[in-house]
């Protein structure tokens, strides 16, 4: 038997394992109904979202077009606000910008960003002698638990307050009980010492204004404020996808996504045009008021480039990243993040296919897909999942 | 070489040849070379018409595809699958069996049928209802009988797509020699195939393609009554609601055979997969796929759901669990009972 027998068995016995796991199997059915529950009240709430997120479609297709024109213009943007603004290729490329602005021996406080877990961009920091700490709670406790993200929202959906008390209780060495509240008052303490002691905050972007050069970032806890707001540095990485031609089609971006993320509003909406500035003295613009001095944007491909020249795939980087779909597939439902690598599900497995070690890394995630389409229905951007699926595994088998 | 791939049946050398997880290959090999996916015999996927003398040539085809045929056989396949690692080398002995059988000439059907075929009468019996109530209806129905083809579905699912054009070429000609100007298809998935993929690929016949629902709806007034005085719970086949657009036409059917119906919480373009499409890569996954769905049916209090598609039928079945009285009818035998009646 070699071993590539041996690992596609592994990856089935682990979807296995993973669809009788009862922590996963509960916190998914919770998490399920609740997205499906929350959204349609949010809709009956908000309801021209529908009608938005198709104009959002359109700006979407507008800017694929276009987007070698929007990342120009969008890095002159961001040098004009004073930011510094680079491109990446590729992973190593967006590794050493990021190390070269960072240098070793730093504490870093990093945002969740699916693009930061495509790049393993904690990994390539601590390896060049940075201290970093994720600051989202789930990915927090993700890093304690030395594991990956299982939903691109919500990260630690696998993980029940049971098992984080444990976790917590080792790491911070001292009883923590099973009781939320609780649990997050403790990272809220641990982390509050560690965004103003920083040198650097990272960050993603949801969605990039090319004409002003402003990064939109939605969020919740409040984490990326801090990151973001503390640190004498911030850096935003962001994939090229991201960029839209203006600010009036970035917030109409921003609110398909956290509509369909199943917020009516989030909690927090970061607009971050460059470094923090004051000119109270004199009228002199001085930079670094309270917020960070400097300000890098660094623009990742890592493959997008190609996606984008495929004529059934790039309509996968319209993906908003609200993880709708994911509450809608019926793999995924039983198995979690179990059913991808970085990037999850169907779409996931698309994402893979370009940008996370090609379509033959992406073979058992490709297959696994039931190609029900009911992915299409959630899709506020009404990405043809099994289309694409249907296509790669075509690729794959035609090699 | 594809990094998780398996080493195919035919492909010992893997230092060279790219490998494919073995029972994609027999699949499209046995779809390819015997013109459906487990190589049964044309004359064994015909029998059940015996007795109708359908002729050969006519305005309406009649088209199973041996889709419901297949059934009991690639239950058997699966439950052998469900047991036994992919990776080891029982996997592959079994994967090669078929070859074997084939090359050496022993009669195939008979391994499969002695293995596991207990469900075979009832599948192949819904061919025969079908054309039965669609004649009762009227329709004046022809049928290939043995020389009917597969219509490659699982060659597009699975990305044979290579295979698929050559293979829907030898299809659309065999469609064409019966001078039909309509196909019924039994299975919403050949009906796929026909309308949406196949006039992509080769130049298909001009014939109007159409589900055995859609037959049924345009003579539902003359369907007659059925004395069922419990409700019944549909489910919606993905490819039926969400490719094809059909979901108000079956409720319509029941709403004019008498029949009261619940919707269970996930239907119409909502509704949920039954976990078919990974049978046979992901058996086990499959299995727990079709028993949610079966709980989302069953929570709607009724204890009869209706299905509309040979896969469903099949994959769900194996979501009901040991002692649940919970009961499945292809929309095709609940129909039928009106004209036993």
């Amino acid at each position: 038997m070699s071993d590539l027998n041996k690992e596609l068995s592994e990856y089935t016995k682990n979807l296995n394992k993973a669809s009788k796991d009862s922590n996963i199997n509960r916190a998914i059915t919770r998490a399920v109904k609740a997205y499906r529950d929350t959204v349609e009240d949010t809709m009956e709430r908000h309801p021209h979202t529908p009608e938005l997120a198709e104009e959002v479609r359109r700006i979407k297709e507008y800017s694929m077009e276009n987007n070698q024109q929007l990342l120009e213009k969008a890095m002159q943007s961001i040098e004009k606000n004073k930011g510094k603004a680079f491109y990446a290729k590729d992973r190593e490329e967006a590794l050493r910008i990021t190390n070269e602005i960072i240098g070793t021996g730093k504490t870093v406080v990093k945002g969740k960003s699916m693009l930061g877990e495509e790049l393993q961009i904690r990994h390539g920091l601590e390896e060049s002698g940075n201290e970093v700490w994720e600051t989202d709670l789930g990915e927090f406790i993700l890093q304690l638990k030395n594991d990956r993200p299982m939903h691109i929202l919500s990260p630690a959906i696998h993980v029940p307050r049971e098992q984080v008390a444990e976790i917590f209780t080792e790491f911070f060495k001292k009883e923590i009980p099973p009781d939320i509240a609780q649990e997050v008052a403790v990272v809220r303490e641990f982390l509050r010492e560690k965004y103003f002691t920083a040198d650097v905050g990272i960050s993603g972007a949801n969605v990039v204004a090319a004409d002003t050069g402003q990064i939109v970032i939605i969020e919740n806890e409040g984490n990326v404020r801090l990151c973001t707001g503390a640190p004498p540095v911030h850096i935003v990485l962001v994939g090229i996808e991201k960029l839209v031609p203006s600010f009036l089609d970035s917030m109409k971006v921003a609110e398909v996504t956290w509509r369909y993320a199943q917020y009516a509003s989030p909690s927090y909406v970061n607009i971050i045009s460059g470094p923090s500035k004051t000119g109270d003295i004199e009228k002199v613009t001085t930079y670094g008021a309270h917020g960070p001095k400097e300000f890098y944007v660094i623009f990742v491909d890592n493959g997008r480039s190609e996606m984008l020249k495929d004529p059934t795939c790039r309509q996968a980087l319209s993906c908003l990243r609200c993880g709708g779909c994911m509450y809608e597939c019926p793999v995924f439902q039983v198995t979690a993040g179990h059913y991808g690598r970085t990037y999850l599900s169907g779409i996931g497995s698309v994402w893979t296919s370009f940008v996370d070690g090609g379509v033959e890394e992406a073979a058992p995630m490709l297959y696994t897909c039931l190609r029900c389409g009911r992915c299409v229905e959630r899709c506020p951007m009404k990405i043809e999942v099994p289309t694409m699926v249907g296509e790669l595994r075509n690729r794959l088998v035609s090699e | 070489m594809p990094k998780y791939f398996l080493k195919g049946c035919d492909y010992p050398n893997m230092a060279t040849k790219k490998t494919l997880p073995p029972v994609l290959e027999i699949l499209r090999d046995n779809i390819v070379e015997h013109g459906n996916p487990l190589a049964l015999k044309s004359k064994e996927l015909s029998s059940w018409a015996k007795g109708l003398d359908l002729p050969e040539k006519g305005q309406i085809l009649y088209y199973t595809g041996g889709e419901y045929q297949l059934l009991p056989y690639i239950d058997s396949l699966v439950k052998t699958l469900t047991y036994v690692d992919p990776a080891s080398n029982i996997f592959s002995w079994l994967m090669e069996a078929r070859k074997i059988v084939n090359k050496t000439g022993i009669n195939a059907e008979k391994i499969y049928a002695s293995i596991l075929a207990k469900d075979k009468e009832r599948y192949f019996s819904i061919n025969y209802q079908a054309a039965t109530i669609l004649q009762k209806l009227g329709y004046d129905l022809c049928y290939d009988g043995k020389n009917e083809l597969y219509s490659g579905a699982l060659l597009y699912e699975l990305g044979f797509w290579k295979e698929l054009k050559e293979y829907a070429g030898k299809v659309a000609k065999s469609i064409e020699k019966t001078e039909a100007k309509t196909i019924v298809c039994l299975s919403p998935h050949a009906a796929e195939m026909f309308k949406i993929i196949y006039p992509k690929l080769v130049d298909f016949p001009k014939v109007e393609v159409k589900t055995f629902i859609e037959m049924v709806w345009e003579k539902r007034d003359l369907l007659p009554q059925i004395n069922y005085n419990q409700p019944v719970v549909i489910h919606d086949s993905c490819r039926m609601a969400r490719e094809l657009g059909i979901t108000q036409e079956i409720r319509d059917i029941l709403t004019s055979v008498g029949v009261t119906y619940i919707e269970p919480i996930r239907n119409k373009e909502w509704t949920t997969c039954c976990g078919g499409p990974s049978k046979m890569l992901f058996p086990e996954i499959s299995k727990i796929v079709a028993e949610r769905r079966i709980n989302e049916l069953s929570d709607t209090g009724s204890k009869k759901a209706l299905i509309s598609c040979p896969y469903c039928l099949s994959a769900l079945q194996s979501g009901i669990v040991k002692d649940n009285d919970f009961v499945l009818d292809d929309i095709v035998e609940f129909l039928y009972r009106g004209f036993k009646n």
